[in-house]
């Protein structure tokens, strides 16, 4: 029959590490899952029985409150049980190796595994020996897949009919070791945004060649992207702004002067908001450091969207685990985890 | 796959029109009375048992759709149907004496996972269910307050409703399953 | 003499190809009859249809057939040729003998074709004095194999970049020369007084070219792949600089001591070849040699790639994009694919093969470089380099060969007479054993492999010999399956396995 017409897609991905291996129309079906959340989110009982008495566990080599209290809020809201190890240490030498902890944890009725690694290519690792899912919270440098669809569906809540199309959007921040970065390329160059990624030459290194890999329309179902140390280039009339952390090691590594030169070449103050468009949104994947990326005066203004990111956040993840976990196949040896 | 119709359009309509004067009955009136349809094609149907009831007794009675696609035990059907359709309950439930309209009655697990739903949305005074076909096959102690038709089937047939305002026509047929991994397309 | 019941014969292509000697690994062949063969003798350049007898371990006769003798005998099927000597192997004994040891080491290359293994000095002890070359070569003989091991001694004591070696005393314990591989020398003013100290001995200094400042933390070739995949990247330039810093140091060295000679190990861009390609053309006595993963493979396969870097060059030279191409298909982040120096674009790789073309490339050398899996079952950033890969080495060239990007001759050159005409550059060495050239000769002792173009076998942690099981090309078919290995007149490897319908 399927007589239930409007669904184009199914959801057939066993994990969610990075966004290159999703296509739009599923990209679509997370948004649309995520209105659904969202709904969910605005009743008295903040709860549904979806992932009741399915096992979601933590595993955050990383700290992060923020990041982590929002996966914990989301399994539980979908009736999870939910257990978390939140600063896992991954060494063979000492503690456990990665391997080993996740094979524990398998043993221990994990189902679905949420992971925070600060080495890039982790979760693969992690999703090559495990019997069940992994969501990726965040792996080195390389990816970031919910915030950035946290990112995208905010943007789309902001814009004329939620249609991303030659819509200026620029990342201005720490580039070159941003998985936020990454991901959102992927997102957004998947929803046609006209793309720009901002920062000190330092902190850009590879993406000019990146982007000029890309200029010719050369990866099917993802446009181009622009690379500027321009503050104000990218900034023009720009319909969303977003800002990323800078973080002091990197004055350390030799690649900035100071946070303060940081701040005053390309800190998202006042004026330099104004040269985009009026309506433009702010935005921040958080944690802050107000005074440096961004104006304390710009972080609370009306521009700014940070907290509904965190809302969005919530239910973002609600949907992806809701997705996630509805996937039932059993891993055949050999195959590729994408 | 051969079709066996079993209502016509004709018989659909008089079979709402019954069914909205049973509600009546059983509540003596139309006080505290909220028609609540399920996802999919029993939101229509709710709406037509409401406006059946405006036309006999005047009164206007508020209807809302649920959708328990979040409340379903079987998480394995979310890779093929993966889109939820939404719920909305523009009333109070709290006090309400709820009538959940439904087009096909099965196995009970759908009715289960709406009970479940409103609940979660407050407290009902009183929960009835009223459907167009009851197929039988029951595996839950749930049974309709108020039924369409009763149609005996065996589990290799599947019960399609057709309603107009989805489908584009009232009708409702069986048809023989071909393979024993389709769909539980007939719901509850 | 007479044939001792352990002769086989063995025929080209038409069933019976087996080869069952009687022998245990390490035993004289006493003899041994192959016909209809492709001989290839890189010595004399000479290539064709022949046949070879095997006599009391000594290579009795070599017989070159023409006309109807040689008709159905193509270079498609059985080859012959000299054993393969690697310049360039861990054999991780004495102190990780975990990831390997001297006895694995050898079965491994010998089930790889290879006859003669120079190891790298890299061992816990330190090869940085005598006491340990004793170890090593104690080691071999207990193991058993046949093969000539070979090995090279530090440069400075403990591979600590400050002090010398006991340089005069290694060199009489026999080592071929000096490196602190691993690592490179670290200073260039080491290097200088390396070059000129092992110069007085005859003897060259083996640098692994990398300037270490400028690959602190780095996980994979800077490039287009890395930005993508956020690996913090080896820029070429570490290889470049480097390369270039120690042909400077050379030409200064060779004005006091004219023997000062200077090897460059696994050479793996496009910029350093053309380094080396200069100075050569310049008269720098400096050789180099390039490994097959960096023929063969390319960094794309970190984000699961899986085509040979050949298939992955645009019509112009340049490198494709694998996510354009839709070519990724494994699992990324491969920790097999992990090594020092890191796999490179498509276009240096095809530079490598470039280099070996046209002779700035002295000879292929495997780098082999086993590890546990504790080692390698990690994150990618946190796990060891190198790859397992002495006994694919033989397989990857021949897919060069197969896709007619490498001549077969020219290939085997690259395994035999290649590193040998390497050795015999160095002065005190020239007319030693290990410079010996390794040709098809008569009356010689027998040392040669014999592999099967035609019949292809699957890389699998049960195939390999080595402890090693990180190589990058587990599960998949490579041709040019070795049925007999003989080094010096000894049995070193005999494939069992092959359908054994041999009577």
């Amino acid at each position: 029959m399927g007589a239930e017409g409007s669904i184009a897609v199914a959801w057939n991905h066993r994990h969610l590490i990075d966004l290159d291996a999703v296509t739009w129309p599923e990209i679509e079906l997370i948004m649309r899952t995520t209105d659904e959340m969202k709904g969910v989110l605005a009743r008295p009982i903040r709860r549904v029985p979806a992932l009741n008495g399915r096992r979601v566990t933590m595993l955050f080599y990383e700290a992060s409150t923020r990041t982590r209290v929002s996966f914990e809020t989301a399994a539980r809201n979908l009736s999870a049980d939910v257990v978390s190890i939140a600063t896992a240490t991954s060494s063979v030498t000492k503690g456990e190796s990665l391997v080993d902890t996740i094979r524990t944890l398998e043993a221990l009725g994990a189902e679905i595994l949420v992971m925070r690694h600060s080495v890039s290519g982790a979760p693969y690792l992690a999703a090559d020996i495990f019997g069940g899912h992994v969501l990726n919270g965040g792996d080195g440098w390389h990816a970031h897949p919910t915030q950035a669809l946290l990112d995208l569906y905010t943007m789309r809540e902001h814009l004329p009919d939620g249609d991303l199309h030659g819509r200026k959007v620029a990342i201005v921040g720490d580039i070159l070791h941003s998985r936020v970065a990454r991901s959102n390329i992927w997102s957004l160059t998947a929803a046609g945004a006209d793309l720009w990624l901002c920062g000190p030459a330092t902190l850009l290194r590879g993406f000019d060649r990146w982007a000029a890999a890309w200029s010719g329309g050369a990866i099917p179902g993802h446009g181009r992207f622009n690379v500027t140390s321009d503050i104000d280039a990218a900034l023009r009339d720009a319909d969303v702004v977003m800002a990323l952390r800078i973080q002091r090691e990197r004055m350390q590594g030799g690649l900035l002067p100071s946070l303060r030169e940081y701040a005053a070449r390309f800190g998202l103050n006042a004026e330099r908001v104004a040269l985009a468009k009026p309506e433009a949104i702010v935005m921040h994947p958080g944690p802050m450091n107000e005074g440096v990326e961004i104006a304390p005066d710009v972080a609370v203004s009306g521009r700014a969207v940070i907290t509904e990111q965190v809302a969005n956040g919530v239910a973002v993840r609600m949907a992806l685990l809701y997705l996630l976990a509805g996937v039932h196949e059993t891993a055949r040896t050999g195959e590729s985890i994408r | 796959m051969t079709d066996r119709q079993i209502m016509t359009g004709e018989e659909i309509r008089r079979a709402i029109v019954r069914i909205s004067h049973e509600i009546v009955e059983k509540q003596a009136g139309t006080q505290g009375l909220a028609l609540v349809g399920i996802q999919r094609r029993g939101v229509p149907l709710a709406r037509r048992i409401a406006d059946a009831i405006e036309e006999h007794e005047g009164a206007h009675l508020p209807v809302g759709a649920l959708d328990i696609t979040f409340y379903r035990d079987d998480l394995s059907l979310v890779a093929q149907q993966p889109i939820v359709k939404g719920t909305d309950l523009p009333f109070d439930l709290n006090g309400a004496t709820v009538v959940l309209v439904d087009d096909v009655l099965y196995t009970g697990r759908t009715i289960r996972c709406a009970m479940d739903a409103l609940i979660d949305f407050g407290r009902p005074r009183a929960i009835r269910l009223a459907v167009l076909i009851d197929r039988g096959h029951r595996e839950l102690p749930i049974r309709a307050d108020h039924v369409g038709k009763n149609v005996p089937t065996s589990r290799e047939e599947l019960v399609h409703v057709h309603v107009a305002e989805i489908d584009g026509s009232d009708e409702v047929s069986i048809a023989r399953k071909l393979r024993s991994s389709d769909p539980a397309t007939a719901g509850s | 003499m007479s044939p001792k019941p352990d002769a086989r014969r063995v025929g080209a292509r038409s069933g019976g190809r087996q080869v069952h000697l009687g022998p245990e690994v390490g035993q004289v062949v006493g003899r041994f009859e192959l016909e209809g063969a492709w001989l290839v003798d890189p010595v004399s350049g000479r290539e064709g249809p022949g046949e070879i007898v095997v006599t009391d371990g000594l290579l009795e006769s070599v017989v070159w057939l023409k006309g109807t003798e040689a008709a159905g005998v193509d270079d498609k099927g059985v080859v012959v040729a000299p054993g393969f000597f690697d310049l360039h192997a861990h054999f991780r004994e004495p102190g990780f003998e975990d990831a390997e040891t001297i006895a694995s080491g050898s079965a491994a290359a010998a089930h790889g074709g290879y006859t003669s293994v120079a190891l790298m000095p890299n061992t816990s002890p330190a090869l940085d004095e005598p006491g340990v070359m004793e170890r090593i070569r104690s080691a071999a003989r207990a193991g058993g194999s046949p093969l000539e091991i070979l090995a090279f001694g530090a440069v400075s004591a403990g591979r600590a970049g400050d002090q010398l070696s006991a340089m005069g005393e290694l060199a009489d314990a026999g080592v071929l020369g000096f490196s602190d591989d691993g690592a490179p020398v670290r200073t260039p003013k080491l290097l200088r007084s390396a070059l000129l100290y092992a110069g007085m001995l005859g003897l060259p200094v083996v640098d692994h070219a990398e300037d270490s400042e400028l690959t602190a933390g780095a996980e994979a070739h800077e490039g287009y792949v890395a930005s993508v995949m956020g690996l913090a990247g080896w820029p070429a330039a570490a290889e470049v600089n480097a390369v270039s810093r120690d042909l400077a140091v050379l030409e200064d060295a060779l004005r006091d001591e004219p023997r000062a000679r200077l090897h460059l190990a696994h050479v793996s861009t496009a910029a350093a070849l053309a380094l080396v390609r200069r100075a050569k053309a310049a008269g720098l006595p400096v050789t180099c040699d390039v490994t097959p993963h960096h023929l063969a493979l390319a960094d794309e396969w970190i984000a699961g790639a899986r085509r040979w870097s050949w298939e992955a060059l645009g019509a112009d030279g340049t490198s494709r994009d694998p996510w354009a191409d839709g070519a990724l298909h494994a699992t990324p982040y491969n920790t097999a694919l992990r090594v020092n120096p890191p796999l490179r674009t498509p276009a240096d790789a095809a530079a490598c093969l470039a280099a070996l073309l046209d002779g700035t490339a002295d000879a292929v050398a495997t780098d082999h470089a086993p590890h546990t899996v504790v080692d390698k079952e990690v994150e990618f950033g946190l796990a060891a380099n190198g790859i397992s890969g002495i006994e694919t080495a033989l397989g990857v060239l021949l897919a060069l060969v197969d896709a007619g990007r490498l001549p077969l001759a020219r290939a085997l050159a690259a395994l035999t007479v290649g590193p040998a005409g390497v050795v015999a550059s160095w002065p005190r060495l020239a007319t030693t054993p290990a410079a010996r050239r390794r040709g098809l000769t008569e009356g010689a002792p027998a040392d040669l492999v014999v592999f099967d173009r035609a019949d292809r076998w699957r890389v699998t942690p049960e195939a390999l010999r080595s402890k090693g099981k990180n190589s990058p090309l587990l599960g998949r078919d490579l041709s040019g399956r070795v049925l007999l290995t003989v080094a010096g007149g000894r049995l070193a490897y005999e494939d069992r396995e092959a359908d054994s319908t041999e009577s």
